[in-house]
């Protein structure tokens, strides 16, 4: 069914490789701590940021209109490091005035050197210095919830930004003046797409002449995430036609990543030797949607559609489901009651499901159904 | 971005306040000299005069005072009147365009904590009319052709709503009933139907001849009642027929109150939607069948006239949210609902490439199609877009979790072991049903706000009202506040992230960082 909703995708927009249409790459970097620990002897945050610059800074040089986002998502929530128009906005000033000086930021080192080309500079600084405040918090923080995961809320937040980029162009139905000066000032890239002409795509814009893609990197070997949110993330990226691509680290595959990136075409990649995550990068990943059914790409072949347990939170792939709400149960509850919606079930069937011989009796009704007449 | 970009941000954000005056200005003017090329010149000269000499006092009675006799005028142009477009209208058009568009918006947006518990497995047959009037150009192209691609968007709404639902697709044309699909589950099955049915040549389903409602009522409702029986929980289904009707008379064969009896005894809820006219018949139907016992209101929620396009299509999409729970159903509860038990099986593709799009068409043999023959002549008679998806299905197969056998298509009942096979992200895509997201509420303007930039998207807010001048009190600006803020994690949207969320995500950003 999903891949049948993948072929009405593919149907409905024809596949005219567009060259220059800008594109929007957001990457989800997950930090929940446990998964890190355990690759801890593969590789360690630092080395991941680094590729994920580089990545970010090869995006950005493909296109002259290209963007970026960064989000991450810790047990303290998910938190936009690149842009970041509050803060990133004075250093680019600050930066902007004193080109080709030395970079003299007083308040913070210099991360990043200061002759890089400016764009890529401009997100390098932002990410870094983020990255490091939140890591920051991380190690204070308490460590009640150190296993939480806020992907859902990342999932979100990303897609609530690709649709604003989306739509921008569309901007006389956004709020109007707002939405000019902010993207003139925070993504300073974006203005060429939508309000200055400077550059030659803006003359021509259409409406939906943006890319768009997520790039999740997560280490988290947890299944025990929020079922729902991270599914109605994945529909609405669906809808969109944004795919949803997925760098798992470590041995264990993520089901539900895993069901997200297939519902949405995008790439599923288990890297379980993440040394060389800068290749897998570069290669796999590099792909802009609207090329990609010219090339084979790492297949998705096996992919678990395992649910998640209301009661229990565990995964499952064999469940009872009340039918009023669809609500997904690894075990019968014992007030006989939906957890959900409260409904009482059907006495009679709950003992017939208890019982082993449901099996059989209930594969006898089908036959019979198949292949004689129906019973009244 | 190059260097000279990087000085036109530097000097732009330096005199930020100043570019914004200049660039709002010059909006503004421009849009009132269009006005004043257009028919209102009167009214906008009007609204200018008055607008100066309203400066501090209420400006509505004014208004109403400098409007003449055109009562009928006053009410169309006050919002124009507002529009002051002397010097200190400083942004006051573009905020005022942007309330209208946001209440606009606000006003489109559908309710969507309305209450749920509703049996969600339907079976709806579609009786589309194919008779001569659907060669009617009242809508564009033509009737036929705007109802084949509304039904289209349609189909893929309602199975996106109702994820383990069926439908199928029945054509009144030349007097009888044609099957144009059977009741299946999958919407690109439907689709390709529809497809078919749009073809320019060849096309043996052009529209034709009379309408005749009681034959397509008998063929829906066998068809109803044929998949009723084969189902394991048929006492959750819901029963629906949907009509979309262009005509005005219908032409049948016997006396179709019987046929509206029956279908009154096997419980089937049937909606109309009609494209001309009221018809007697129609709401007749429409009312013995729909339970009397409800509001006097089933008329209008039940059987619709469209008035124009997007009206129709308002009026199908509005046959996508299940029905209610009947009152016969409450009763039903007490002795409890089924419970259902179900495999959620893993998809096996055993090809290289991960779309579909490139088959390497490795033999896979699935149980749910052990007859070869039988599945080619079915792939035949779909036709040449049917047989493309025939085939590319057969390489994807899932796996049932309790016998290991493979089947290749969902959702589906295992062949094997009777297992209800279903692939979880159906069931998850009603789930937003389940936890509705609560509507955000609009923040009352203020002096100050503490949020600056949109939670979801990071767009900047117009700022308060304590940056505008003294004399500026009744300015448009502080009509909006522009945002709007989650009751539970107390973050502020913009208005499109707000129509977004509720719409197309269910997901409060916010709320899930908290
Ligand atoms: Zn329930
Ligand atoms: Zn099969
Ligand atoms: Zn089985
Ligand atoms: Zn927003
Ligand atoms: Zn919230």
């Amino acid at each position: 069914m999903d891949a049948v909703s993948e072929t009405i995708i593919t149907d409905q927009k024809p596949t005219q490789p567009t060259v220059d249409d800008p594109s929007l790459l957001t990457v989800i970097l997950d930090l929940t701590p446990h998964g890190w620990f355990k690759i801890k002897h593969h590789i360690t945050v630092q080395e991941v940021t680094k590729a994920l610059l580089v990545f970010l800074n090869a995006h950005l040089s493909l296109n002259n209109s290209n963007q970026v986002a960064f989000i991450v998502c810790s047990p303290d929530g998910a938190k936009f490091l690149y842009p970041n128009p509050g803060k990133n906005f004075d250093g680019i000033q600050d930066n902007g005035s004193s080109k080709g000086e030395t970079g003299n930021k007083s308040s913070n080192p210099n991360l990043v050197n200061t002759e890089m080309y400016r764009q890529f500079r401009i997100v390098d600084e932002a990410v870094l210095e983020e990255l490091n405040e939140v890591l920051k918090s991380l190690s204070k923080s308490n460590s009640v919830n150190k296993t939480r995961s806020t992907l859902s809320g990342a999932l979100s937040l990303a897609l609530t930004y690709t649709n604003r980029m989306l739509n921008l162009d569309q901007s006389i139905s956004t709020t109007t003046a707002s939405a000019f000066n902010a993207t003139t000032k925070s993504t300073s890239g974006t203005s060429n797409v939508t309000s200055s002409g400077s550059s030659a795509s803006a003359v021509s814009t259409n409406y939906t002449s943006m890319l768009s893609r997520i790039l999740v990197i997560s280490a988290n070997d947890d299944d025990d995430v929020k079922y729902i949110p991270i599914m109605n993330s994945m529909f609405a990226a669906q809808k969109m036609r944004l795919p949803i691509d997925v760098a798992k680290l470590g041995s264990i595959s993520s089901s539900y990543l895993q069901q997200a990136s297939d519902a949405t075409n995008g790439i599923y990649l288990q890297v379980e030797k993440p040394e060389g995550l800068i290749q897998t990068l570069c290669t796999a990943f590099f792909i802009e949607s609207s090329i990609r059914p010219l090339i084979i790409l790492p297949s998705n072949s096996n992919v678990s559609y395992r649910a998640s347990c209301f009661i229990t939170g565990k995964s499952v792939d064999l469940g009872y489901v009340c039918s009023v709400c669809l609500c997904i149960m690894s075990i019968i509850p014992t007030d006989a009651k939906c957890p959900t919606c409260n409904s009482h079930f059907d006495k009679s069937i709950l003992n017939q499901l208890q019982n082993s011989v449901v099996l059989s009796t209930k594969r006898r009704k089908i036959d019979s159904n198949g292949r004689d007449t129906p019973p009244v | 971005m190059d260097e000279s970009d990087e000085d036109y941000v530097a000097t732009n954000n330096g005199k930020a306040v100043v570019s914004d005056r200049d660039s709002s200005e010059d909006f503004s003017d421009s849009d009132s000299s269009i006005l004043g090329d257009g028919v209102s010149k009167r009214t906008r000269s009007r609204g200018r005069s008055s607008g100066r000499q309203t400066r501090g006092g209420p400006m509505q009675s004014n208004l109403k005072g400098n409007s003449g006799g055109y009562s009928w005028e006053d009410e169309y142009q006050r919002t124009w009147d507002i529009v002051k477009d002397d010097d200190d209208g400083v942004g006051s058009l573009q905020t005022l365009v942007q309330t209208l568009i946001e209440s606009r918006k606000k006003k489109i947006m559908k309710n969507p904590s309305t209450p749920f518990q509703r049996g969600i497995i339907r079976t709806m047959i579609v009786i589309i009319d194919g008779s001569e009037v659907m060669l009617e150009r009242d809508l564009r192209p033509t009737r036929f052709s705007m109802m084949l691609s509304l039904l289209q968007e349609f189909i893929l709404e309602f199975f996106d709503q109702n994820p383990i639902s069926q439908m199928g697709i029945v054509m009144m044309r030349n007097g009888i009933a044609i099957r144009i699909s059977d009741v299946s589950g999958s919407p690109q099955y439907h689709i390709d139907k529809i497809r078919q049915l749009k073809t320019k040549q060849h096309n043996r389903f052009e529209p034709k001849g009379d309408p005749s409602l009681q034959n397509s009522l008998e063929l829906a409702r066998s068809l109803l009642m044929y998949n009723f029986n084969n189902k394991v929980n048929d006492t959750q289904n819901s029963k629906e027929i949907l009509i979309i009707f262009g005509a005005l008379f219908t032409s049948d064969p016997g006396n179709i109150h019987k046929t509206i009896d029956n279908l009154v005894k096997d419980d089937i809820k049937i909606k109309i939607i009609g494209l001309a006219a009221q018809v007697a018949i129609c709401e007749e139907i429409v009312r013995r069948t729909n339970s009397s016992k409800t509001s006097s209101s089933y008329i209008n929620t039940n059987y619709g006239v469209i008035m124009n396009e997007s009206h129709f299509k308002e009026l199908l999409m509005d046959c996508v949210i299940p029905l209610p729970v009947s009152e016969d159903f409450e009763k039903k509860e007490k002795k409890g609902v089924p419970l259902i038990k179900m495999g959620f099986p893993s998809k096996i593709q055993p090809s290289v490439t991960s779309n579909s799009s490139i088959n390497l068409n490795l033999p896979s043999i699935c149980s749910c199609h052990p007859d070869e023959e039988n599945d080619a002549s079915h792939s035949k008679e779909a036709g040449e877009a049917g047989n493309g998806t025939y085939s590319s299905k057969k390489v994807i197969g899932y796996k049932c979790p309790q016998c290991l056998n493979k089947v290749c298509q969902l959702p589906t009942i295992c062949p094997i072991c009777g297992l209800m096979l279903i692939l979880s992200t159906h069931l998850a895509r009603s789930y937003h049903h389940l936890v509705p997201l609560e509507a955000y509420k609009e923040v009352p303007t203020m002096e100050e706000y503490e949020s600056t930039y949109c939670y979801g998207c990071l767009l900047k807010f117009p700022s308060g009202r304590k940056n505008a001048q003294s004399d500026d009190a009744n300015k448009i600006e502080s009509l909006t506040s522009s945002r709007y803020r989650c009751g539970k994690c107390q973050q502020d949207f913009c208005i499109d992230c707000d129509v977004f969320i509720h719409e197309t995500l269910h997901n409060c950003p916010g709320c899930e960082n908290k």
